[in-house]
């Protein structure tokens, strides 16, 4: 285990004191947060010149691990570490691929036929080797999987012929520019989450049509943004189920009359009834999973039910981070955070409930925040990268993820 | 039998009847034309000028392909006279050596823990050790023919037919883009035939370590017929201490679903042996459904031993997820539309039908076809897939 440089722990650990007590909210400021703070531990990892990758590799999942371990719900931390880590070794298989080359235009020059030729083949082996090492496992490379890195070698190798001292400075240059380019792409990921909310709004028009009915349940800040997005060319009107325990609704409701949006405000238990008149369901979600499930503010699978009996295409805004590469094995008890009762009762009422003398309570609140809804239920999945169906979100995690960092430790 | 422009295979039992029927009449069984399938012909056509490119090796193939129809003696619909026939056909190459694919792949196909697709690939590598062509053309032209004899050996197999196309495949591409010297490029074949064995072992286990999540505490699982992924995979989740139960059924006519039984048995797991008939009945208790498979074709659905539709039916009607655990090396170039695009078995099922009443007409499917609209996941060597990827992985492979 590679320890990261003493400047950095206490900002991870005061990420994790926030992580652990609640006070990180919102996937998308996770996210931001975790990754800018991944990016200073990159920043601050001294990197031996053999193996950069894996040192960094490393460096990043000590600290993954215990930022995960510290709000398992939240699952925008995993996968931005995850991210993170597909980063790396992207980086490091094309700046490995591009060394190789590198060498055999130096043996060209050696004016050796023999050696010429054996270095091509071996470079274009490598390079091979490499792509298929970033690549998914698929049937087209199932019978020519290689066991054997031939990566190493080959450079140990190559770097066999030019003198100790050149070989040292090509090397910690090499580390050097796998840092930089790290550090690089992370960059291009914060921008990209940074813009992440105008790219939804940008595609509204797309969906929202003029005189539709549009219905939500509860807040989610993407949301919001596309229904002004559609706001610019469409007018349209929006009905807002409160949300309770929290009454987010509340608060999305007087935002869109704020900005002149016609906005009906209901109760929960109103959708149903409600949900014949709507022409499309629009919600936010809290995290996708790799099948394609979506973990949402609770009482969206009612919503969605209702939606799916009545026919109403059921519309989930989700960004790439919140796109998770775990499959939901047990939703119902590992994946939700149970709130405090409070928000379900009073604490006046509460007491009226308690049995005096014991102290024990008779009356028992459950006060989850999340429901899970299962893929079959969600029509389209509308991210910064364009819309999705539910089938297809295997291909984005396969995509964004290496196989080997599902599963971290 | 309706007759759909879909058929995937010869419906055979069109084929066994007008044969009979022009045996009776007295004519020569020579007579009969060759009956290589349209959809195959096509399939081995749309093969071949993919990656090699040269017009050449098509119009080789054709040559040779109807050489082999002309000589070997039609199709044979039983299985002596059709190793006899590939046996001939061999041996119009060389006749010195005495040596059948089919005999090989059935010393493979004896080791219990070799899948067929598998005993396939080995029987191929064995034809490119024993192959004394001297252009990687003619290397593939005898391949070619030693596949197609392999198909033919069983029409009804899947994964027969889908091993035999992936290791063409791979024939193929080495070939065309990287060996120029015959020599190597056999031996990098044969290596890779050799290790293919292991492969498909290395898959089986990836397939447990990702399939063993589903399995969670107290559990109650449902598994149809005998599957060595299954196995493996129960095994699996067992060792690591989970507690859960399965529900086998009896897996009719062949009793595989005993044999699972068996296997669950001697491994300590806790199960429950029912009837065929009772899945709807166990049902309602069930948590997840557990499959095996024989293919996997190409809209996602699976073939698989009779009785698995049935079992995926109830379980979509019950709400209960329906996992499916197979290795990559099953997917199928097939796209059945419903039951009747596939051939009935060859094979004699065993039905209790008193003697008396020997005449009564008998169905005799051994398999049927799951559409994927029935399956929730399934559990391959290259990760979980929802059926509709698996016709995305199929796509990459042949186009």
């Amino acid at each position: 285990m590679v320890g990261t440089m003493p400047d950095v722990q206490p900002l991870v650990d005061e990420f994790i004191t926030k992580l652990n007590r609640r006070q990180v909210e919102g996937s998308l400021d996770t996210a931001k947060l975790a990754l800018v703070l991944l990016r200073q531990v990159i920043s601050a990892q001294r990197i031996p010149p053999n193996s950069p990758a894996n040192t960094l590799i490393e460096a990043i999942k000590s600290v993954g691990v215990r930022m995960i371990a510290a709000n398992p719900i939240e699952l925008a931390v995993g996968n931005i570490v995850r991210r993170v880590l597909h980063i790396i070794r992207e980086e490091d298989a094309s700046l490995a691929t591009t060394v190789v080359t590198g060498v055999t235009t130096a043996v060209d020059s050696d004016d050796e036929d023999n050696l010429d030729i054996r270095e091509q083949a071996s470079s274009h082996a490598v390079a091979a080797a490499n792509r298929s090492v970033l690549r998914a496992p698929s049937l087209h490379n199932l019978l020519e999987s290689m066991p054997n890195p031939i990566r190493a070698d080959v450079t140990v190798a190559s770097t066999g012929d030019s003198d100790a001292r050149s070989r040292s400075g090509d090397k910690n240059s090499r580390s050097w520019k796998l840092k930089h380019n790290v550090i690089e792409s992370i960059n291009e990921l914060l921008v990209e989450l940074q813009d992440y909310h105008s790219q939804v709004a940008e595609q509204a028009l797309e969906h929202i049509h003029q005189n539709e009915v549009i219905l939500t349940l509860g807040r989610s800040r993407t949301l919001l943004h596309f229904l002004l997005g559609a706001k610019k060319k469409r007018s349209f009107q929006v009905v807002v189920a409160e949300g309770s325990p929290r009454f987010q609704g509340h608060k999305l409701a007087k935002e869109l009359t704020a900005e002149k949006l016609s906005t009906t405000l209901i109760t929960d238990s109103a959708v149903f009834a409600m949900i014949s008149r709507v022409n499309m369901v629009i919600v936010g979600a809290h995290a996708v999973m790799a099948n394609g499930g979506v973990l949402a503010p609770v009482g969206l699978h009612m919503v969605a039910l209702a939606a799916r009996r009545h026919a109403v295409p059921f519309v989930v805004l989700t960004g790439l981070h919140k796109l998770c590469p775990l499959y939901p094995h047990n939703p119902y008890s590992l994946l939700n955070d149970m709130k405090s009762p409070s928000e379900v009762l009073d604490f006046g009422e509460f007491s009226d409930c308690l049995n005096g003398a014991t102290g024990g309570p008779q009356c028992h609140v459950f006060n989850p925040t999340f429901d899970y809804i299962p893929p079959e239920l969600v029509s389209l999945f509308i991210t910064d990268t364009g819309g999705h169906n539910p089938s297809y979100v295997y291909r984005l995690v396969a995509e964004f993820y290496s196989p080997e960092d599902i599963v971290l430790q | 039998m309706r007759r759909s422009p879909f058929l995937l295979f010869d419906p055979s039992l069109d084929n066994s009847s007008s044969r009979a029927d022009s045996e009776e009449g007295g004519m020569a069984v020579n007579n009969v034309q060759t009956e290589s399938s349209p959809f195959y012909d096509e399939r081995m056509g749309l093969n071949s000028n993919l990656l090699t490119g040269p017009v050449t090796f098509e119009w080789l193939s054709q040559a040779e392909d109807a050489r082999l129809n002309g000589s070997s003696d039609a199709f044979q619909p039983f299985l002596d006279k059709a190793a006899q026939s590939a046996e001939a056909a061999m041996n119009g190459d060389h006749a010195s050596s005495r040596f059948s694919v089919i005999n090989e792949f059935n010393i493979w196909r004896q080791k219990p823990e070799l899948a067929e697709a598998v005993a396939a690939i080995k029987a191929l590598t064995c034809v490119i050790r024993r192959s004394e062509a001297t252009t990687m053309m003619g290397l593939e032209i005898e391949l070619k023919k030693a596949a197609e004899t392999l198909k033919m050996w069983d029409k009804t197999s899947i994964s027969l037919s889908a091993g035999c196309d992936l290791f063409m495949r791979y024939v193929t591409r080495t070939s065309a883009l990287e060996y120029e010297d015959i020599s190597a490029g056999k031996s990098r074949l044969i290596e890779r035939g050799e290790k293919f064995g292991e492969i498909s072992l290395k898959a089986r286990q990836t397939i447990a370590n990702l399939g063993q999540e589903f399995v969670y505490d107290g559990s109650l699982i449902l598994t149809h017929g005998y599957s060595r992924v299954v196995l493996a995979l129960l095994k699996l989740a067992a060792s690591q201490g989970k507690r859960f139960q399965v529900v086998c059924t009896e897996g009719r006519p062949d009793n595989t679903g005993l044999e699972m039984a068996k296997e669950l048995m001697g491994a300590k797991i806790p199960m429950m042996l029912i009837l065929d008939a009772g899945v709807a009945n166990m049902m309602g208790q069930i948590d997840m459904v557990l499959l095996g498979a024989e293919g996997v074709v190409e809209s996602g659905g699976v073939i698989n031993h009779i009785g698995t539709y049935q079992t995926a039916l109830v379980a979509r009607s019950m709400n209960k997820p329906v996992y499916v655990a197979a290795e990559s090396y099953k997917f199928a170039r097939l796209f059945p539309l419903d039951q009747m695009d596939m051939s009935p078995t060859p094979r004699i099922v065993d039905l209790a039908v008193p003697a008396q009443e020997e005449n009564i007409k008998i169905q005799t499917s051994e398999r049927d076809y799951t559409p994927p609209q029935y399956l929730t996941l399934l559990f391959t060597d290259l990760g979980i897939l929802t059926p509709s990827a698996v016709s995305d992985e199929l796509i990459q492979l042949y186009l």
